[in-house]
């Protein structure tokens, strides 16, 4: 299928992935498509050229047909253009050498099918469209012959289902590019670091944590720490992802380098699933000032500051917070 | 700033050098501040090990390029005495001389990579490489 | 290079001025521990505000400095750890541990009057 009905570009822009030669061979031999199949699909070319038309105006004539496949297609210049394509795609079926270079297409179509988010459901459908479309014809083109047009129609299946596998693959790199890019988007998600009181910093953080965000909140709480002269900070990992025994390593590399600038940390919201598995991976956490929640944490942090909270209705004033050294 | 830097390491002064001219590369290829500081740090420590168990030896530093990233390359190498267990001297909390011997465990957790190759009676040579992130 | 020791009250401070050499620091410790006793002080600041690196050697010998003053009679505070180098303190594993810390001399002096009240 080769419509690029999307971006004004006729030819199938670059694929996303790479599949060596080795590859290639290794994936002809699963599918046990030989020298004599590629023989064979060459031979069909004078009948692919022959039906190429009809076959093609049968498959768009079914695409427009259902709304989630024709709605690619309104444009009469754009329909146009993609038969053209898929026609060349129908042809090179069966022009032999189907090599490294074969496959490089295979993929950009797959991709240019990927891009304008057509659902890999309508995409299989075409194929097994094109399949019985051709079948029908092989078995007219070799009358008296049914046996070959039966061998022939085995040999373009195999070569059908190479080009479905790269498809495939298309679709799901670029799933996997999304799922890394959103992965990337949480893990560079900024962490705030809150002054909540002169001397208290609240650092709420949220995600996923690996070393190297580990190492960006670490550092920006380091100098937050210097900047706002705090002197007790409440970490809060509710909106942690997993706290595993690396995590835990972070957290406590980040407790440690508060410590040595002279401030210390309260770790909240460590959930009791959490505590539990960080015993048992036997983390030594001896050091770990803890509070069950982050107000429990504001509180403790508040008590090491000398602060006392006091509601409005007990002093007969607003809100304010009482100083008590 | 010459593509490499050779520094003399001989006493406690020249680790200091050392530590500064690994600074200075980092802070000019775009390093961090912290990542200046880890940089100089492990200079610093494997700078100390040639003097603690060589007496002298030299310190090069270098940039290269990763996938586009600028990154310091430093080499120390010396022709002391060598080491008999590299797997227990890279193990925090070990050493032969003096001090909780955390020097080359440390250097390797500072960097990205560190690869140390010695041989006894012959002298040790560490490489050690960091990139900017 | 030697680390001029100034007397504040019963404090001694220590200002690290510049990127010191394992000697320096051991004569620094020696210095210290005789001025504990020959004023009487009741609190030591060690400031290393103006040190970029402490690698692992020079930790070890500011924590045992720390831990001398104290034997000696007097609390001991590092302050002035730079935001950089607690950072690969913590990547060494050498956390100073059981030595008192504080950000800068401000709060030092702040904690030893704290501790004394």
């Amino acid at each position: 299928m080769a419509d690029t009905t999307f971006a004004g570009t006729d030819l199938p822009r670059r694929a996303e992935i790479e599949i060596d030669e080795q590859e290639v061979n290794r994936r002809k031999q699963f599918l046990e498509f030989r020298a004599d199949d590629a023989e064979a699909l060459k031979s069909l070319e004078p009948i692919a050229e022959q039906y190429a038309d009809p076959v093609i105006e049968d498959l768009y004539r079914h695409f427009l047909s259902f709304d989630e496949t024709g709605g690619f297609f309104r444009d009469p210049k754009v329909l146009e253009r993609v038969k053209r394509l898929q026609r060349e795609y129908f042809v090179r079926l069966t022009e032999g050498d189907y090599g490294a270079d074969y496959v490089r297409n295979r993929l950009g179509i797959g991709t240019v099918h990927e891009r304008i988010d057509l659902a890999p459901k309508w995409y299989l459908g075409a194929y097994s469209f094109y399949l019985r479309a051709v079948a029908t014809r092989l078995l007219e083109a070799f009358g008296k012959e049914p046996q070959k047009a039966f061998s022939a129609f085995l040999s373009l299946m195999k070569l059908v289902f190479l080009d479905i596998g790269l498809a495939v693959e298309t679709y799901i790199a670029a799933r996997d590019r999304t799922m890394r890019k959103q992965q990337e988007a949480i893990r560079e998600l900024s962490t705030p670091v809150l002054q909540i009181r002169d001397r208290l910093l609240l650092l709420p953080i949220i995600g996923v944590i690996d070393t190297h965000r580990a190492r960006l909140i670490t550092e920006s709480l380091l100098r937050s720490i210097r900047a706002n002269r705090a002197r007790v900070v409440v970490m809060d990992v509710t909106g942690v992802a997993t706290v595993d025994s690396k995590v835990a390593q972070h957290i406590l590399q980040a407790v440690a380098a508060a410590r040595l600038m002279g401030a210390s940390v309260i770790v909240t919201g460590l959930s009791s699933n959490v505590a539990q598995s960080l015993v048992a991976l036997g983390i030594d956490l001896g050091t770990l000032n803890t509070a069950g929640d982050l107000q429990g944490g504001i509180e403790d942090a508040e008590r090491i500051l000398g602060y006392r909270v006091v509601r409005a209705a007990e002093t007969g004033r607003g809100p304010q917070l009482a100083e008590r050294r | 700033m010459p593509a490499e830097v050779h520094v003399t390491i001989r006493d406690e002064t020249d680790i200091v050098t050392a530590r500064q001219r690994g600074r200075e590369l980092a802070a000019i290829h775009g390093f961090s501040k912290t990542e200046q500081t880890f940089i100089a740090t492990a200079i610093s420590e494997v700078a100390r090990n040639i003097v603690a168990y060589a007496r002298r030896g030299e310190i090069v530093l270098a940039t290269s390029q990763d996938q586009g990233r600028p990154c310091i390359v430093v080499v120390a190498r010396d022709e002391g005495p060598g080491i008999q267990d590299v797997e227990v001297a890279m193990r925090d909390g070990y050493s032969t001389s003096k001090g909780l011997g955390m020097g080359l465990g440390g250097a390797k957790r500072l960097m990205d990579a560190f690869d140390l190759i010695s041989a006894v009676g012959k002298g040790t040579t560490v490489t050690m490489k960091k990139c900017v992130r | 290079m030697s680390v001029p020791v100034l007397r504040l009250g019963d404090v001694l401070i220590a200002s690290i001025q510049a990127a010191l050499t394992d000697r320096d620091l051991l004569q620094l410790r020696d210095d210290l521990s005789d001025q504990v006793g020959r004023f009487r002080a009741r609190g030591v600041i060690v400031d290393v505000t103006a040190l970029d690196v402490l690698d692992s050697s020079a930790i070890r010998t500011v924590r045992d400095l720390a831990h001398t003053t104290r034997l000696r009679g007097a609390r001991t505070v590092v302050v002035g750890i730079q935001p950089e180098v607690a950072f690969a303190m913590v990547q060494l594993g050498l956390t100073l541990e059981g030595v008192a810390t504080a950000l800068d001399l401000d709060e030092g002096l702040a904690l030893l009057r704290q501790e004394d009240a």
